[in-house]
């Protein structure tokens, strides 16, 4: 657990309440690789005001269906085991899944354009505009903008809204 | 095991498990998993914007069921 990265989460409470809402997850998730006779094993965590629950697992293939094409399947099964916490607790969760390091990847990769493009206004002293993007991309992509010291912004409606980096 | 992952899928997102049924049918169309819940889910099961049953079809394609309709009926509907 990462504690001291963890200022959203206030007290024992709240933290118990996330750890709950990942064993709820996944019993869940566990019943369904059980009955499609998938490999994965379950790992829960805590990541600020969230509860993170991944499937893991060395058979990339089983977990490769259950990402789907560009995270399709594991955006479905996020809301579905969404809705399964929400029944037992009588809260909307805010619970991340991952399947075999999907999200944990693709933040990587977000992370190292947000980077570069910093590095690109910074040089060329111009706006740098980004390619559209989902809501969780931006956010990956202005986290990695801010900590290369430069402001971003989003522009334009969904789906088509991108980042702009701004040159300092 | 499509049907038993649609049902636990199912049963674990509603107020009334006990009232879930999923029924395969072969229709002239092709195959069909027929699944019945209380009619006070029905509204859940569907989601906002058919969002809920849109993720329901999304993980039985991907398990293998490309192709099955998924339908969401209430228990009291008559066929």
């Amino acid at each position: 657990m990462t504690e001291g990265n963890t200022p959203v989460v206030e007290g024992e409470d709240a933290l118990t309440r996330l750890e709950q809402e990942g064993e709820i997850a996944a019993d869940y998730l566990e019943g369904l690789l059980d009955i499609a006779d998938l490999d994965g094993d379950i790992d829960m965590d805590v990541e600020g005001d969230r509860a993170a629950v991944s499937i893991v697992g060395d058979s990339g293939r089983d977990l490769q269906k259950l990402v789907g094409r560009d995270g399709e399947v594991l955006e479905a099964l996020q809301e579905l085991t969404r809705l399964a916490v929400h029944r037992e607790t009588g809260d909307r969760s805010r619970l991340m899944l991952d399947i075999g390091g999907f999200r944990a990847r693709k933040r990587a990769e977000l992370t190292e354009l947000g980077t570069k493009a910093a590095q690109d206004a910074k040089t060329s002293g111009e706006p740098v505009k980004l390619r559209p993007m989902t809501p969780f991309e931006r956010k990956v992509v202005h986290d990695a903008v801010a900590a290369a010291g430069l402001r971003s912004e989003s522009e334009g409606e969904e789906p088509q809204r991108r980042v702009v980096v701004l040159p300092a | 095991m499509l049907d038993e992952a649609l049902e636990h899928l199912v049963k674990g997102i509603v107020d009334n498990p006990d009232d879930v049924h999923v029924a395969e049918r072969t229709l002239r169309r092709g195959r069909v998993l027929e699944v019945r819940v209380h009619p006070d889910d029905l509204g859940k099961v569907i989601g906002r914007n058919g969002r809920t049953a849109r993720a329901l079809r999304t993980v039985v394609g991907a398990l293998g069921g490309r192709g099955i309709r998924v339908d969401l009926v209430d228990v009291d509907q008559v066929r």
